[in-house]
Formats: structure tokens, sequence, C-alpha cells
């Protein structure tokens, strides 16, 4: 088990995070409520749905501040990804190209299918047949390639 | 099937059979609703669900009681997706609360400051009322004095020639759309939520009813227009005023004030539309909402999604100013960039703060020698001071412990201590024009300048700043040897300037004078030339005697 660390024990979170602090807190109370809301009527598969959601733009989150805004520090980013507040493997997805818009790490997981194919929330809506809407069925993604 | 009344005065009709209320008296009860007691009846499609428990029953004989049993069991335990809506139904009474009718409770709206009478402010009520404030009074009046009608007569102006603009790009974007739908009364949707509440289903929650699309759908057969609202109530919401109530208005206006048609524009809207504002750009819209977001102190660092939620921007007109949701979110992005940056040189440039002098400020007014640290801590664990995260929790615990045993020394330890203390001060900050209120942060952040009570030790720095010597002369410019070097640079490069106007002056009239002198020269020799041409009869013989008398120039 590892040692509990006191808040005020803590070494302090590096400059800049008071900006952001307010928005990870909404995300973490999001995340509270989802992971304690009620699970009756859901269908097995989709209970962690919205886990996958608020994880995901939360992730989203800090990648944009980060890459595309250049709002924060690289140590207040290396912080945040380990503190947890944003998944360093999916952002390393995001990156390159063709995965930039990837919803979670499941859905490129070709062994884990029958086929041995990505999810299909990876095929662009260009291929799809006549408008069929999906929800698949790891995260509840509608559709994550790059071209939609 | 009985008739009961409601606390709040509504009749509802209540099945002791089915347990089920409602408020539309049910006229026949229908041979294939839930009351059905026989198990082969056909059921609604809706309720489908229970056909296979109904054929599954093997006790046929089982009276209505048993079936009705069932069928709450159906309800409840099968109701997956498209059946919650029935489960809340049963038990509505019990948690419905009907909203009191709306009140007509007129309340301010939007104030505006009157350019040049600066403490009045023009406000305008939510029914369309307006009446003046003066916010350095506090008092309001519906009369408007005399003084004020030039002032709010160019603020009213001013104001429709936006509402206009506004109106010309709301028309481009939504000229699909049914043109009754942008005028309503501002009452509708209340109305509207009260007429259907009587209606059929709907979850416990009133409030959120309100805004969500299904209570459009709800509502849609008494309420068409209502719909159309409810499917882009972002576009069409702040819209209340229609280009003819604008012409009326101003119309009205002008009459108040004893203007000439000529001199506002009389209802005219469509002239000057097309010549000032038929075309926004996009950079001029792209203004505009970054003026919305920055007016409403959108936090940069905010996700968009977050700005979707709470929806504070839908109301303002200049949320459409752009037409398409990815140019708006382009343009956030943009923005949000561009003020992040902002923010961050502002920040570089304005000075760091110790967070050592709050803190023991805050020590002076609380630390109590009764208190040990943790109960301290624990006392104040709220306030600011104590959860700063640029000062480490050992350093406040140091602080406190040193200012506890401190203020259990003789006052004339202390003063002689901050006697110390203020001596230390270099000259170059602390002198005879420091001000009390403005100490050097040395002295501010240092343990033995809170140890005595604050009266007697302002007292004490006062007289002592009055004994000090005046400011150093030389130590200004060296601290602003960079200035100094600047002002040297600046002033070199002035005189360079001169000097080199100068010269080109001067180089320009040497030329004039050359331009000069070649031009008398050249007239001397024309007049010669002249001279020379200038041959008589007696030919040369002539100049030759010309030259000879030498007074007769020809």
């Amino acid at each position: 088990m590892p040692a509990i660390r006191h808040a005020s024990k803590r070494k302090a979170p590096p400059a800049g995070f008071t900006d952001i602090e307010d928005d990870l807190l909404i995300f973490s109370n999001k995340m509270k409520d989802a992971e304690n809301a009620g699970t009756d009527n859901v269908p097995r598969h989709a209970v962690h749905w919205p886990i996958f959601q608020i994880s995901h733009q939360r992730s989203r989150y800090v990648y944009e501040l980060y890459y595309e805004k250049e709002a924060i520090s690289k140590q207040l980013y290396e912080w945040l990804l380990k503190n947890g507040y944003a998944d360093a493997m999916l952002i390393a997805k995001w990156k390159k190209t063709g995965y930039e818009k990837l919803c979670c790490l499941r859905c490129v997981q070709t062994k884990e299918t029958n086929f041995n194919s990505t999810c299909i929330c990876r095929v662009p809506k260009a291929q799809m047949k006549d408008n069929q809407n999906v929800e698949c069925v790891s995260c509840g993604c509608r559709g994550c390639a790059s071209s939609d | 099937m009985e008739k009961h009344k409601a606390p709040t005065g509504h009749s509802y009709y209540y099945n002791a059979a089915t347990k089920q209320s409602t408020y539309t008296r049910p006229v026949a009860p229908p041979v294939a609703g839930p009351v059905a007691p026989s198990p082969v009846t056909p059921l609604d499609p809706s309720q489908s669900f229970l056909q296979y428990q109904a054929v599954g029953n093997s006790i046929p004989s089982a009276g209505p009681n048993f079936n009705n049993f069932s069928q709450q069991q159906g309800q409840f335990s099968g109701g997956r997706g498209g059946f919650q809506g029935q489960s809340q139904h049963g038990d509505r009474p019990a948690n419905y609360r009907p909203r009191p009718k709306p009140q007509p409770n007129d309340k301010p709206k939007s104030s505006r400051p009157i350019p040049g009478h600066e403490p009045w402010a023009l406000v305008q009520t939510k029914y369309g009322r307006r009446f003046v404030f003066n916010t350095a009074k506090n008092q309001s009046y519906w009369r408007i004095p005399d003084k004020l009608k030039d002032g709010i007569l160019a603020l009213d102006q001013s104001r429709i020639k936006e509402k206009a603009e506004a109106l010309e790009k709301e028309k481009q974007v939504n000229s699909e759309r049914a043109p009754g739908a942008a005028e309503r009364p501002a009452l509708e949707p209340k109305e509207a939520a009260q007429s259907h509440g009587e209606g059929e289903d709907e979850s416990a929650e009133y409030e959120e009813l309100e805004v969500t699309d299904d209570e459009g759908e709800e509502g849609g057969e008494e309420n068409p227009s209502k719909r159309q609202k409810t499917k882009e109530p972002s576009q069409d919401e702040p819209v209340e005023f229609d280009e003819d109530d604008i012409a009326f208005q101003l119309a009205a206006m002008g009459q108040e004030y004893g203007l000439e048609p000529g001199e506002y524009d009389d209802g005219n809207l469509e002239e000057w539309d097309e010549g000032a504002v038929e075309e926004i750009s996009y950079e001029d819209s792209a203004y505009l909402f970054k003026d919305l977001l920055k007016d409403f102190g959108i936090n940069p660092y905010s996700p968009w999604e977050k700005l979707i939620e709470e929806g504070k921007v839908f109301d303002d007109i200049r949320y459409t100013a752009l037409n398409t949701m990815k140019a708006r979110k382009e343009v956030w992005e943009e923005w949000s960039r561009e003020k992040i940056k902002l923010l961050r040189e502002l920040r570089a440039k304005e000075e760091k703060k110790d967070p050592r002098i709050p803190y023991l400020s805050f020590l002076q007014k609380n630390a109590n020698p009764k208190l040990y640290w943790p109960e301290f801590k624990r006392k104040y664990k709220k306030e600011a001071e104590m959860r700063d995260t640029s000062m480490a929790d050992k350093d406040r615990e140091k602080f406190y412990r040193d200012h506890i045993n401190r203020l259990k020394l003789p006052q004339s330890t202390l003063k002689s201590d901050l006697l110390s203390l203020l001596k230390a001060q270099p000259a170059s900050t602390f002198n005879s024009t420091t001000l009390s209120s403005h100490l050097p942060p040395t002295i501010l952040a240092d343990i033995r300048y809170i140890s005595m009570d604050a009266g007697s030790r302002d007292a004490l720095i006062d007289t002592f700043i009055t004994t000090l010597p005046p400011p150093p002369e030389s130590v200004p410019e060296e601290e602003t040897e960079e200035a100094i070097k600047e002002i040297k640079d600046r002033e070199r490069r002035q005189k360079a300037l001169e000097e080199r106007g100068r010269l080109v002056a001067e180089e320009k009239r040497r030329q004039q004078r050359n331009l000069e002198f070649g031009k008398g020269r050249l007239r001397v020799e024309e007049a010669e030339i002249a001279r020379a041409m200038n041959v008589t009869k007696k030919g040369l013989k002539n100049h030759l005697m010309t030259e000879d008398s030498g007074d007769k120039p020809s």
C-alpha cells in the first residue's frame, strides 16, 4: 500500500495550476457524479460510457491547453499527467496522424476483437452505409475518425 | 375511479384498481388498458412487453388483483428505456408541485450610462418601460429630466442602429425560418409551460422540463411557434424587437423630443440598412463575438463545452454575429489564445508578491498564545492565507511558533528589536519620503514587525521616519542606469537627426546657389548672343562702335 500523503505535506503544484483549477474541479465533480450514478436500466456494456466520456474530455482539455493554446507550462503539463488529470497514453495517440480524435485506447486495440479489426467508431462517416448511427460498444463513441 | 382534490387546488382522478392518477378525466376506461382483467385481451401496443408475461401466466383463474400485481411488477422491473416514464407516472401527484401563475412584476433588465451626463443611467425594465437612475445619489425617476433628453436621444439612436444591424444579420441567418417565429410575447414560454402542465406525462422535475427539447414536443400541438423556438433557442432568443417596433419607437421618440421627421431616421430602416450594415465582414463579426466573450468575463482557460453548457452567452445578440458553431468555436479558440498570452505577459510584468506579508498580518490579527499550532491551523484552515500554496506549511508553523514566543517577551525588547530592524534598512528604500502605509517589503515580511501591537508600532514607525535622512541623490541614478542610458541614447539619436537635417539643408542651399549662379551666367551669355545676333546694316562696325563708346547696350 502506498504511503498516504496529507494534502498539506504535498508539494505545491507548479505555477499556473490556479488558472485551471476550477475547470479541473468541475471535471472531477462530474466524474464523481458519473461514478455514483445508478446503473439500473443501463445496458451492461454501456455502464462505463460516461466515465470514458468524461476522462476523454478532461484529457482533451489538458491536451489543448498544452499543445494548441500553449497556455500551461511543461512542468504543469507533466505534473497533470503524473497526477492523473489526463491520460498520457491517449494523448500520445492524438499526436499521430489519423488518430487526432481517438475516443479511447480500447477502440484501436485490434487484438481484442474477433476479426482483428478496430472498433466501428473508427470508420469514417463517409464509408458508413446510409448514415447509420453507431455507438461503439467499448466507450459509446459515435465516430472518431479524423475525417469526420 | 374517484375524484380528489390536490392540496394545491387542482382536482385529479385516481383509479384505485390501477393505482394511477390523472389530471384529465379518463373518458371511457379502455378495454385494452392496463386495467384489463383478463390476460387474454389484447394489450396496449406500448405495453407489449406485458404480453409475454400474460402468456406465460399459467394460472388463468387468478383474479384481477393478481393481474394487477403482475402488471405493477412489469411496470417497475421490466421497464428498460422507453418505459421509464410510465413508472414515474404513477406516483406523480405525490411530488407534483404546480408553479404559481407568473405575477406581472416588472424589473429592470438593462441599464446604460447616458453619454454626456455622467452619473445618470437609463434603465430599461422587463416590460419595456424606462426610467432614469442617478448612480451617484441612488435615486431613480420615471419622469425624465429635461437636461437628460438629448443624451437619451443619442443613446436611443445608437442602440436602435445596433439592433437594426443585428436584425439584418438575423435575417440572413434564418431566412428559411417562419417569419412569425421571431416576434412572440416575452411571457409565452411560461404560459405554454403552464398550459400543458396539466397535460399527459412528464417527469417530476418541473424546472428541467421547461428548458429541454421534449417539452417543446409535448407542447407542440397547442403551440406551433414554440417548437421552432426550442429547436434553435440560441438564434431567436435575443430578438424581441421587430423592424416595425423599432420604426415605431423611433417615431414616437422623435415626437416626444419634438424633432422634425427629417432629423431622425423616420422609419426608413431599409435605407441605412443597405448603406451601412448590409454586409458585416467575417472579421467584424469575429470581433463582435470576441467582445461578447470579453464582456461576459469568460475564463480563457475554460473548455468550450463549459461555455456552451452554461449558456450565458446565448441571450446576447452578438452571439448570432457568427452563424455556425464551428466558426464560433474557431473564434473562441483564437480569442482564448490571445487572452492567455496577454495574461501571461501581464503576470510576468507584475512583481512577485511575497506570500509572507499577508500571512504575517493575518498572524498578527489572529494568533493567540492560548492556541497551539495544530489548533490554530484547524481553526483557520479555510482562510486564504492558510491555504496559499506558494508558502509551505512548515514555514507557516515556524512563523506561528516564533510569533507566539515573541509575544511573551517584554515590550521593551520588542521595541528595541523593531528599532534595530528599522535601522538596518538601507536608505535607498527607507527614508524620510517613505509613507508609513507603503513600507518596504523587507520590513513587512519580518517577524519583528508584527510583534508589537499595531497602534503603538505605527506611531513608533512614524516618528522614526521623521528622523530619517532624505533619500540619497546618487542612488536613483545608480538604480536607473538603464533608463539614463536610454535617455542618452535617445538624445544622441535626436542630435544626430538634427545634425543630419542641418547638413541636408546646407547642401540644399549650396545647390540652390549653384543653380542660381548657373542660371545667371546662362542669362548673361544669352544676352550676349542676342546682342551678337543683332546685326544691322552697318554690320560688325556697329558692334565695335558700341564697344568703343562702352555705354550703349542694345
